[in-house]
């Protein structure tokens, strides 16, 4: 093996190596002629039924030719067909379809190395309930990445004490980096940080669409700690109550609250002492105070720490830092708003 | 006359060796449908009660049996484990390459492929559905293979025996 093959290896080692494997040759071999630097960079990559191939990098979205050259030119870009879908899907879930029931009805995939793929097509019911999605007609394949550090500058925001933290609503928008730090702090949380005088704590993680920890079959395909457990493919309230009652956390982490029951689960975990770190989707905490569930949760001070982030300066850009009061403890230099 | 008589005996021995070799040889293809059917029963365990992928529960039956047709899951899992390679051409190319070996015939290979094609593509139900209407055609090809056997084992052998007899008379 040649020098640069290896070096390509290396780098673009995820894509190539965790999602690859499970795209229909055709495809597959476009994006291996892409640039490795690129290819290694990709966020989303997107297959959708007669539409041009794309691929979301650098904050926008490319066409591919059947080159594997981005371009903005429609005409050029690689037309996707209905079967390299269908065989996309069967592929990404090892032909057992019947096996990965439960997560296609929810609309997703996760892939070994916790890469999400989203799943759109003719859904099926049977009494008001999603049965099944057949005749998928769209993909979206998101990278996922761990960044581990990437919750440094932050996580100086939300310990209160050597052992103990704040509670914490991390808000951005979608694609922002929010499950990435989540997952940052959930290890940073567990493992302790020597440099901030932190001394590790239990976690406890609830992953209803096991984007956090990325399980595969149960085992945890990224990095989230050595003192958490974690609850995976459970839903949000249920879990919390479960980890409180049988794994003695003293942390939960969850992600993308605001749905009816969460303000009602969290104030469980909270009466009983434990803290909680969780996500919610919104460019601002006055545009979190729309939705009832947050509103009262914010009204209640629930929370102690808002994160605000955004993707300003890249994912994972810290906007602001407010406490419970809603008074701003860090913001960003140069911002606007 | 002794010499003959013994040529006479070891003539009837081959020929009712061959006879009964071919005899022994129609009894294999029932049994291979008949095996087929309790492996997919196998594989409707594997994938409804363990809800195991598909080249788990393959390899899994291969390894658990020591039927002959079992190689079939084996080769298909093998073939599972490359890069792109969906359930449909593994478990095609795994009936053409071994079909013949089985004593299976081009009827019976038909069915096999028509398994293949809904393979691991639709939810829990539709497998059980596919497997369910494989075994109930295998049961069929089975009936009658059964019957073909019974018409040609008792030929192969008394012809056997019989054409022995004949060769020795007309020699003698």
């Amino acid at each position: 093996m040649t020098n640069s093959q290896l070096r390509k290896q290396k780098s673009a080692a995820s894509v190539e190596n965790e999602i690859l494997p499970f795209v229909i040759s055709g495809i597959k071999d476009i994006l291996l002629r892409m640039d490795n630097n690129l290819l290694d960079n990709l966020e989303e990559i997107r297959l959708r039924a007669g539409k041009p191939l794309m691929v979301f990098v650098k904050n926008a979205d490319w066409f591919v030719t059947a080159e594997g050259i981005l371009t903005k030119d429609i005409t050029a870009a690689y037309p996707v067909s209905q079967a390299e879908i269908l065989k996309t899907t069967e592929l990404m879930s090892e032909n057992s379809v019947y096996a990965y029931q439960d997560e296609i009805r929810a609309g997703y995939l996760t892939l070994r190395g916790g890469h999400r793929v989203g799943l759109s097509g003719r859904v099926i019911l049977q009494d008001g309930q999603i049965r099944n999605i057949k005749d998928f007609s769209g993909l979206n394949i998101r990278v996922s990445k761990e960044v581990t550090g990437c919750s440094k500058h932050i996580i100086k925001f939300i310990t209160k004490k050597s052992c103990d933290i704040y509670n914490t609503l991390i808000i951005g928008p979608p694609q922002c980096g929010k499950t990435t730090i989540l997952r940052d702090m959930a290890r940073t949380l567990s493992n302790g940080a020597p440099e901030l005088d932190f001394s590790g704590l239990k976690v406890g993680i609830v992953d209803e669409r096991s984007e956090i920890a990325a399980c595969f079959k149960g085992v945890p395909q990224n990095d989230v700690g050595f003192r958490t457990d974690i609850m995976d493919g459970c839903p949000k309230t249920q879990g919390m109550e479960m980890l409180l009652r049988s794994m003695s956390p003293n942390i939960i982490i969850t992600d993308e609250i605001g749905t009816q029951g969460d303000k009602a689960a969290i104030l469980k975990v909270l009466n009983s002492g434990v803290k909680i770190i969780t996500s919610a989707h919104g460019y601002s905490i006055t545009e979190l105070k729309m939705r009832e569930e947050l509103l009262a949760m914010i009204k209640a001070g629930v929370f102690e720490r808002y994160i605000v982030l955004s993707s300003g300066n890249g994912p994972g850009t810290l906007e602001e830092v407010v406490d419970s009061q809603l008074t701003a403890i860090y913001r960003r230099q140069g911002n606007d708003n | 006359m002794i010499i003959k008589i013994l040529g006479a005996v070891i003539l009837i021995g081959a020929t009712s060796f061959i006879g009964f070799f071919l005899a022994s040889e129609c009894s294999k293809r029932p049994r291979a449908l008949r095996e087929l059917q309790s492996l997919l029963q196998m594989l409707e365990n594997e994938i409804s009660y363990l809800s195991n992928i598909l080249a788990e529960a393959f390899n899994r039956i291969y390894e658990n049996t020591d039927f002959d047709t079992a190689v079939l899951f084996g080769e298909a899992a093998r073939h599972l484990g490359s890069d792109g390679c969906t359930a449909d051409f593994a478990w095609e190319t795994a009936v053409e390459e071994n079909y013949g070996r089985l004593s299976l015939n081009g009827e019976d290979r038909n069915i096999l492929l028509s398994f293949g094609k809904m393979l691991g593509n639709s939810d829990l139900e539709g497998q059980l559905n596919n497997i369910r209407m494989i075994s109930s055609q295998l049961k069929v090809q089975e009936i009658k293979a059964e019957e073909i056997k019974k018409k040609n084992e008792k030929m192969y052998r008394s012809l056997g025996v019989l054409s022995g007899l004949a060769i020795a008379i007309i020699l003698l």
